[in-house]
């Protein structure tokens, strides 16, 4: 499975209650679109840094890196452990 | 910030205490000798952009040491800052900056140097100019339509709480607080300005942290905080961690009701402190405290007594004034409170003259209370469909009426949950027309144009099936809601 399909996967279930559909594309923006909170910011953070062995202290917390799929998916490509691994 | 008499205040800490530490952010500290010099950056940018005290400026409450300087400019210059979130939409932040007649938007940047956008829109009729030599700050409530209305906090207000405040919590140059509120919140107020006006030193919560328990502690203890004010949420993420304790003096709760069973919690957490529960809205500032004594807390904690200067009636059904023990809705009359909102057509909805015809204006709390006997009182909740999401009173209906405006959308129900971390969350329920596709991301779509982000529900489930409805035709919210609660 792709990193894209992965990520997209875990915001299907863990913010829209499962509901997978076609707007959800690799660019919606998941802050602006209420989709992603404050909390649930930090529950995303958490479930990168543990998925992708990236150190929280590692990723920058910046709201605007976790906008949308992409974004998360760059940020995760650049980490130096994730693509050392 | 807010007033003339701090900047005193802060001239002299920055004689007198110039190597105090005044603000702390992450690993950054300013002490107040270097705080007086980044405002005064600041204030030179300022004059250098034309800002003149003729018309106010926006700064947006980005969480940051270079704010706080930003903000102590524009006073030093005689400008009245408009303070909203910085969370808040373009087209909302236009739309404010307009009423309000500010001149710019100022972001602070690194060392001393604003960003800024020039506002060039014109005030719409009916909303009244602030007199920048009474007052000094303008925040706002959190309209649950998109457009929040402009609350000015005239400087003999804040001199006035300030002073109350001190007294209160016997707060001094030692004292240590925790800001985790944003700086537009009107707690800004107590756990930033007040503590400043005192020489004491504020420790900033990064946007960041502020979901983060370990972080939070973390900050609480290696800072020394003594002064913690804050929502349930703030003392959920403090005490989950049942091995850590605080040295911290005062702790206040306010913005919603405190779960009871976090009163053990905070016990244990903070087994040196008074813990006082408190009432405030952002038009009156604080206006009841209760002390609460754990051992003999009951299952709801009062609002307690209105504290020293105010004043509070409960108003009936019928409109007539409530003596002695009794339930309606709670009128408060504050020193601290706000000249009226900037946009005056309101002021009449929320402002009562006082029922004895002595004095000021009374302020429509919208919240119900007890009075009891002994002359405590005890919030019954909103006289509406205001809930409190995130600590932002939010009315479920305005919501509704957001999504039900989508051209795909034949009804909607918008339900306010309980929720351990965000005190409530909306749910919609919606019913597409026949034949529509809509999804729930599109619909979000829609309502993000319009509603702050707290006000988007967190769960929309879209479908095709009529909404459930009681036997007057109403969407049936209750059933709807134990529904949702199920999961």
């Amino acid at each position: 499975m792709d990193l894209e399909t992965q990520i997209r996967d875990y915001i299907v279930s863990e913010f829209l209650s499962g509901e997978d559909v076609p707007d959800l594309t690799d660019d919606f923006d998941l802050i602006e679109n209420g989709v992603v909170d404050s909390l649930g910011l930090v529950r995303l953070i958490s479930h990168i840094s543990t998925t992708y062995a990236i150190p929280v202290d590692d990723l920058p917390l910046e709201p605007s890196n976790f906008r949308d799929i992409e974004r998360i998916c760059a940020l995760i490509r650049q980490s130096p452990v994730a693509a050392s691994g | 910030m807010p007033s003339s008499r701090l900047l005193g205040h802060l001239a002299e800490h920055a004689v007198n205490r110039s190597r105090s530490v005044a603000l702390v952010c992450g690993d950054r500290e300013v002490t107040y000798g270097e705080l007086s010099g980044l405002a005064e950056r600041y204030a030179a940018e300022l004059t250098a952009l034309g800002v003149t005290p003729d018309r106010p400026v926006c700064v947006p409450a980005h969480k940051s040491i270079d704010t706080i300087a930003l903000l102590i400019a524009c006073f030093s210059a005689g400008t009245s800052a408009l303070v909203p979130s910085s969370e808040l939409g373009p087209s909302a932040l236009r739309t404010i900056c307009e009423q309000a007649r500010c001149s710019h938007v100022l972001t602070a940047g690194a060392n001393g140097r604003p960003k800024w956008t020039v506002v060039d829109g014109a005030a719409p009729e009916g909303f009244e100019p602030v007199d920048p030599s009474r007052t000094k700050v303008m925040f706002t409530t959190s309209g649950s339509t998109g457009t929040p209305k402009i609350v000015p906090v005239p400087e003999s207000a804040f001199d006035n709480f300030a002073e109350w405040a001190t007294k209160q919590f016997a707060l001094t140059a030692d004292d240590v607080s925790l800001s985790y509120a944003p700086f537009n919140f009107d707690l800004s107020l107590l756990d930033v300005w007040v503590i400043l006006r005192l020489g004491g030193r504020v420790v900033l919560v990064e946007p960041a942290a502020s979901a983060d328990g370990g972080r939070l502690r973390r900050l609480v203890a290696d800072h020394g905080v003594t002064f913690v004010q804050g929502v349930p949420l703030l003392y959920r993420l403090l005490t989950e961690d049942e091995t850590a304790t605080f040295r911290t003096r005062t702790v206040v709760f306010t913005g919603e009701a405190l779960p009871h069973r976090l009163l053990p919690r905070l016990v244990r957490a903070f087994p040196e402190a008074r813990l006082y529960n408190v009432f405030g809205c952002t038009e009156t500032n604080d206006s009841f405290i209760h002390e609460v004594d754990p051992a003999t807390a009951g299952a709801r904690i009062p609002i307690g007594r209105p504290v020293d200067g105010v004043e509070a009636v409960l108003i009936g059904d019928d409109g007539a004034v409530i003596e002695g023990p009794g339930t309606g809705e709670l009128l408060v009359r504050t020193p601290f409170q706000t000249s009226g909102y900037v946009q005056s057509a309101l002021n009449d909805k929320v402002f009562r003259p006082a029922p004895d015809g002595v004095g000021g204006p009374f302020y429509r709390t919208g919240d119900m209370a007890t009075r009891s006997a002994d002359g405590t009182f005890v919030l019954e909740g909103r006289r509406d469909f205001q809930v409190k999401v995130r600590g932002i009173r939010t009315n479920v209906l305005e919501v509704e009426a957001v999504l039900a405006s989508h051209p795909e959308v034949e009804a909607a129900a918008v339900v306010a949950v309980p929720d351990d971390a965000a005190g409530h969350r909306l749910h919609a329920e919606v019913e597409r027309k026949p034949g529509s596709g809509l999804t729930s991301l599109k619909l979000r779509g829609h309502g993000a144009r319009t509603l702050p982000r707290h006000a988007i529900p967190s769960t929309i489930r879209i479908g095709d099936a009529p909404l459930p409805r009681t036997s007057t035709g109403k969407p049936d919210r209750k059933l709807i809601k134990e529904t949702v609660m199920k999961g």
